[in-house]
């Protein structure tokens, strides 16, 4: 090593190694066993570069994280290689000295940005503190660097914002602070874990181009830990995937996702949806199996039971080193790489028809949803307030289709959701299920037939299940409560096919949920919604909770039964990556409104709604051949207790220059219609519109 | 027949044993604390080979000699329990005979931990509890009492003479005094005294545990049932319903439980009726909240529902009237031929105060937790169902709340326990020559300056069973929140 070595304050040049992490173990110890979280894990971190590290959860991608941190806890030890920080050895420092790197050439942003800051303390004095106790640098000084740093961050009113408490804060304002915290030191080490899965897509769009943005001009080398191939290919240079406790493929960012040389890293991307991708003709692939535990992990390759090119006498008879593959300093692990034919298209054996569409199932007719809510005033006498939830919403659902329901948080579509099941009723307008009007009448006024009709698949796979119920307990008690089957032995009968129908083993009747994985529990969930041979089900961001190689095998059984059933899908959700995939129809809604719907093609491609074109840009796609136009949204989602007033998505809309005067502001525009059934909610004229360019474009290549 | 000495013959070279296990214990111990504040914790280092060096030097060994000596005790301990069943009557002296005497207590909590050990990964909680030394240290505690009273109460086995046969000659005898006039057949030793009456302190003492073991359980179940019966719909509803429970909860609380006991154990009160009426309401509650479960689990199936109905409140009310019309009270309407028991009037007075003062803190808590489960997904679930909302607080939520709500059971009987002995210890609730060990720590405290193991014995055995009780919650709260 150079001098570098001796002097850590010295600037590092371009393209010097930050972070050196070598043949790193780190293990978990309980009272009985040591289980092994990270095991041989090898990563560089350059000066200026951004590197990716991508998995499931359970990899121990987190864990490297809290490693290079020291921050492992009582339990967790590192057992073995090292970690150098400018070619000083983390692993043995004084804490003395780790507490001084920490704080000021390190710094670390977590998911929860609450988390990161102190609820009692205003932002300016959080900031502030950083370089007055790391740099010794005065108040005034630090607090213009804050102002600074708060500019930086693209927060609007910069000294409002200073004067704030964090709970003032919405969500993507409180992750922009945190950044500007690990900005106050000039860290030359930025630790991103997970920073945006809080935040809505179009705010995570800005929090990422942020990121990248600033990475550029402070020169911050980044470590960014993500589950998101989509994110990662957007912020990083190079990348490392994660299997089970190992780095199973390592190299230049372009590399991996055009040329990956390991099964686990090719059959993660089949399972992801890209544009390109269709349910009838390219379907995705689920990765058989389930994550090992990391006590169950199997002998030689961690990926062996659930690869497509497993040798017996090969790859579980020794471990598996990393191996050197052409490239750019590009390894996998596996050591059939240069046998696997990796340009052999993946083996799609079942075609799928696409299922008729039906007759009209559900028919929403100017629904209106109003909620008071009165902030309580001092002696109770506060003003009752109106939450204008859902707007006059009009459309309506065939039987057999998929017609997914697009937004972000606070669009009304959960309230939409409520309605339809019955545990809310409508102020106004009504809900024709089968021509029974339904929009009224709440649940417990409903006859069992309604109930059983519409159900519903939640999103939190951990949450959906009563954890003090049996599986099966909890499906028989679905079937009773509709009045299915004859009698008790019936109704097993019933529930053990129900177990088939979801592809679950039948001895999962007698388990507890928590001996079932996030995948297996969302099973459950969907059998208990088709118990009562549901018309409509409501699911509600099924899995967007779940890993990625677990969505794929979800999704397509999601679908599955809905083609045998000839189920009414309603989908809701804000990953316009798998609505594309999935969705016959897609109704886009923001604060209330449906801005836009239509069939799906006619969505994805111009003339757009101009907040859908802004979250086809904002959503991350992992394809290095699309091409995508950047549109970074201003701002947050209005709250809905005080919507603006005209277009509700005026405030943020890029295109309302091109309306002559201010009738943007001023009036509610209404439905324009292009293709038959697409509708946008928008005053552009025709002219704008036809001249809108598509967002994604896909590189032929 | 001699006197008994507290540890006897063998005494003389277990006892010096013992008091060096525990020196060094408390030496090495010293040594640890006093080491660490020296110097700093050196952490663990991995060294090239993989394997990790443990703490070295000094502290190593500190760590070392505690651990020696901590077994050093614990073996000593055992010999004393172990030793008088190889030798001869007195040889250990008093504690080698209590501990004979306890024989079927040993067998059965060495058959309960050897069972629930070896079964523990497939006995959820309880089988946990066995993970945690602090868990089953208040486990054997507890259970150690449980069994002592089931074979006391129920066997007649442990207890070495009637707990209310006074002997002559033996007032006030110190332990290890032998019977003045020694028949055959009768056990030759007090062996922990007698207390003012000539009593056998040790006797009082194992037969007490059986009215403590009977009744703080069952009254604090019901303080329980009231509390959650009415703490499920006031969570779970909110809103105006929620504000006047809350209210009357509170008001209750801020009554000073003593002079709220003394109002409702005094006769004047007993007389007018109002414990009786009292006891009329709570007592519904049982049932009322029975049915309203099992209402709504077989609500689906009518047939069923109906004949577990009919049965729950046939045998319920039965039992509910046997129970409140009481002989001698303004409540007495039930004919006696119907009556199953009576139960004594005293008993139903502590019962009435023990749920009152219990109901409402166990209410603020399940109104709590039902809160917060209340927004769960499978609530919800269970609403887009069309289920009752009886079902779902008491099947989706109530079954969820449960870990907390059994640490606090164990809490709340070592509260009762208290409750117990203190109703007893001021002469109020039971008859005073009762053995339970609030009314036998009241009568021996008068003569506590010149004899006080009449009164300490049963205070050291309330000491312990409370104790017992913390720990095991403690344990509890420990395990269940690693799930
Ligand atoms: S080593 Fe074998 S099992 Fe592992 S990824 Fe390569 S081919 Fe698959
Ligand atoms: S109506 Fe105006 S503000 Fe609203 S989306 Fe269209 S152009 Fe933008």
């Amino acid at each position: 090593m150079t001098d570098t070595a001796t002097d850590p304050a010295l600037e590092v040049a371009p393209g010097e190694p930050i972070l050196e992490i070598r043949n790193l173990s780190i293990s978990f110890f309980t009272r009985t066993r040591e289980i092994p979280a990270v095991m041989d894990f090898s990563a560089t971190v350059r000066a200026g570069e951004a590197l990716g590290l991508v998995g499931e959860s359970g990899c121990g991608k987190s864990t490297v994280a809290l490693g290079v941190m020291q921050d492992l806890g009582v339990n967790g030890r590192i057992t073995g290689g090292s970690i150098k920080f400018r070619g000083e050895e983390l692993t043995t420092m004084s804490p003395a000295r780790l507490r001084e790197i920490r704080g000021r050439d390190i710094a670390m942003i977590y998911q929860e940005p609450m988390a990161s800051l102190n609820p009692a303390l205003k932002v300016d004095r959080q900031l502030m503190e950083v370089p007055m106790i790391h740099e010794g640098i005065s108040a005034d000084e630090a607090r213009a660097r804050a102002l600074e740093v708060v500019r930086d961050v693209r927060l609007p009113d910069p000294e409002r914002i200073l004067d704030a408490y964090p709970h003032q804060l919405s969500g993507g304002q409180q992750q922009r602070i945190v950044i500007a915290m690990a900005l106050m030191s000039k860290p030359a080490l930025l630790i991103l874990d997970e920073p945006t899965t809080a935040l809505d897509v179009t705010v995570e769009a800005a929090v990422i181009d942020l990121v990248r943005e600033l990475g550029e001009k402070y020169g911050t080398s980044m470590l960014f830990i993500s589950h998101n191939l989509g994110l990662v290919l957007e912020t990083c240079d190079r990348i490392a995937v994660m299997y089970s406790g190992e780095a199973v493929e390592r190299g230049r960012i372009g590399e991996v996702f055009d040329e990956m040389r390991h099964p686990y890293t090719q059959a993660l991307f089949r399972a992801i949806p890209l544009p390109g991708a269709d349910k009838a003709t390219r379907p995705l692939i689920a990765i058989p199996g389930n994550f090992p535990l990391p006590d169950e992990r199997p002998p030689g390759c961690n990926f062996g039971p659930r690869c497509d090119y497993f040798q017996k006498g090969r790859c579980d008879a020794q471990s598996i080193p990393m191996i050197e593959v052409p490239g750019d300093a590009h390894e996998a692990r596996c050591i059939r790489t240069d046998e696997i034919d990796w340009d052999a298209p993946p083996d799609i054996s079942d075609h799928r028809e696409s299922p008729e569409i039906g007759e009209v199932v559900l028919k929403v007719d100017g629904l209106q949803k109003y909620y008071e809510v009165s902030r309580p005033g001092l002696l109770g006498g506060g003003e009752a307030q109106v939450v204008k939830a859902n707007e006059t919403l009009s459309f309506e659902a065939h039987e057999s289709e998929t017609l997914a329901i697009v937004g972000e948080s606070g669009c009304g579509k959960s309230t939409l959701a409520k309605v339809l099941m019955g545990l809310e009723t409508a102020t106004a307008g009504g809900v024709e299920l089968d021509g029974r009007a339904v929009g009224d009448v709440p649940i417990e006024k409903r006859d069992t037939r309604t109930v059983a009709d519409v159900q519903m698949v939640f999103q939190n796979p951990f949450d959906t299940l009563n954890p003090s119920m049996t599986v099966g307990r909890q499906i028989i008690r679905a079937l009773e409560i509709f009045g299915v089957g004859a009698g008790p032995r019936d109704r097993k009968k019933r529930m053990l096919e129900l177990l088939d129908l979801v592809k679950l083993p039948r001895e999962f009747a007698t388990r507890m949920p928590r001996q079932l994985s996030g995948g297996q529990k969302q099973r459950v969930g969907i059998a208990r919604a088709f118990a009562g041979g549901a018309r409509i089900v409501v699911a509600d961001e099924p899995v967007s909770a779940l890993d990625v190689s677990v969505q794929a095998a979800v999704t397509d059984l999601l679908m599955e039964i809905q083609r045998e059933q000839k189920t009414t899908l309603l989908f809701i959700s804000h990953d316009l990556s798998i609505v594309r995939y999935l969705a016959d129809r897609v109704m886009v809604m923001y604060l209330g409104h449906v801005v836009e719907i239509g069939a799906a093609r006619d969505v994805f491609a111009p003339p757009y709604h101009p907040y859908t074109e802004a979250l086809l840009s904002a959503v991350p796609v992992a394809d290095t051949h699309v091409e995508k136009k950047h549109i970074v949204l201003e701002g947050d989602v209005p709250s809905a207790m005080n919507p603006p007033s005209g277009c509700p998505f005026q405030t943020r809309c890029r295109w309302k220059s091109r309306v002559p005067g201010d009738l943007c502001e001023r009036e509610v525009p209404p439905m324009v219609s292009f293709a038959p059934g697409h509708q946008v909610k928008c005053h552009l004229s025709p002219e704008e519109f036809a001249s809108m360019e598509p967002v994604i474009t896909l590189a032929e290549n | 027949m001699e006197p008994l000495s507290w540890t006897g013959a063998w005494g003389v070279w277990l006892n010096p044993l013992l008091g060096l296990a525990v020196a060094g214990l408390v030496a090495a111990s010293l040594l640890s604390v006093a080491l660490s504040l020296l110097s700093a914790p050196v952490r663990r280092q991995s060294l090239p080979d993989g394997t990790l060096a443990a703490r070295d030097g000094l502290h190593g060994m500190a760590d070392m000699a505690g651990r020696a000596f901590l077994w050093l005790t614990a073996l000593v301990l055992a010999l004393y329990l172990l030793l008088p069943f190889a030798l001869p009557y007195g040889a250990l002296g008093i504690v080698g005979e209590l501990s004979r005497r306890l024989l079927p207590v040993w067998i059965a909590l060495g058959a309960t931990f050897g069972l629930s050990i070896v079964f523990k990964r497939r006995l959820g909680l309880y089988g946990k509890l066995f993970d945690s030394t602090i868990g089953m240290a208040g486990f054997a505690l507890v259970v150690f009492w449980v069994f002592t009273a089931i074979f006391a109460g129920l066997f007649d086995m442990i207890a070495t003479h009637d707990p209310l046969t006074a002997l002559s000659g033996m007032k006030n005898k110190v332990p290890g005094t032998p019977l003045a006039m020694g028949d055959d057949g009768v056990y030759p030793h007090y062996l922990l005294g007698g207390d003012n009456l000539a009593r056998d302190v040790f006797s009082r003492m194992v037969h007490g545990s059986w009215i403590v073991v009977q009744i703080a359980p069952l009254a604090t179940i019901f303080a329980f049932l009231v509390g959650i019966t009415l703490g499920l719909p006031a969570g779970f509803y909110a809103g105006r319903l929620d504000t006047v429970l809350s209210f009357l909860a509170n008001l209750i609380l801020a009554f000073p439980v003593i002079l709220l006991f003394y109002l409702l154990v005094t006769p004047e009160m007993v007389q007018t009726g109002v414990p009786a009426y009292m006891a009329m309401v709570l007592f519904l509650f049982p049932i009322a909240f029975f049915a309203v479960l099992l209402n709504a689990r077989l609500s689906p199936r009518p047939v069923l529902r109906l004949v577990v109905l009919a049965a729950l409140f046939i045998l319920g009310g039965w039992l509910y009237l046997s129970m409140v019309s009481q002989d001698g009270t303004p409540v007495d309407f039930w004919p006696d031929a119907l009556d199953l028991f009576d139960v004594p009037g005293g008993i139903l007075v502590v019962f009435v105060s023990v749920v009152f003062v219990n109901a409402p803190t166990v209410f603020r808590i399940v109104r709590g937790l039902t809160m917060d489960i209340k927004t769960r997904d499978y609530v919800a679930a269970a609403q887009t169902r069309g289920e009752s909302p009886w079902y779902i607080m008491l099947w989706e939520i109530l079954p969820n709340a449960r870990g907390p709500l059994i640490v606090d059971f164990c809490l709340r009987i070592g509260y009762t326990t208290i409750l117990l002995g203190t109703l007893g210890f001021f002469g109020l609730g039971l008859p005073p020559d009762s053995p339970d060990w609030g009314s036998t720590i009241n009568l021996g405290r008068r003569l506590l300056s010149i004899y006080p193991h009449a009164a300490m014995v049963p205070a050291l055995a309330l000491l312990s069973l409370v104790l017992g009780l913390n720990l095991l919650a403690d344990g509890l709260r420990e395990e269940s929140l690693k799930d």
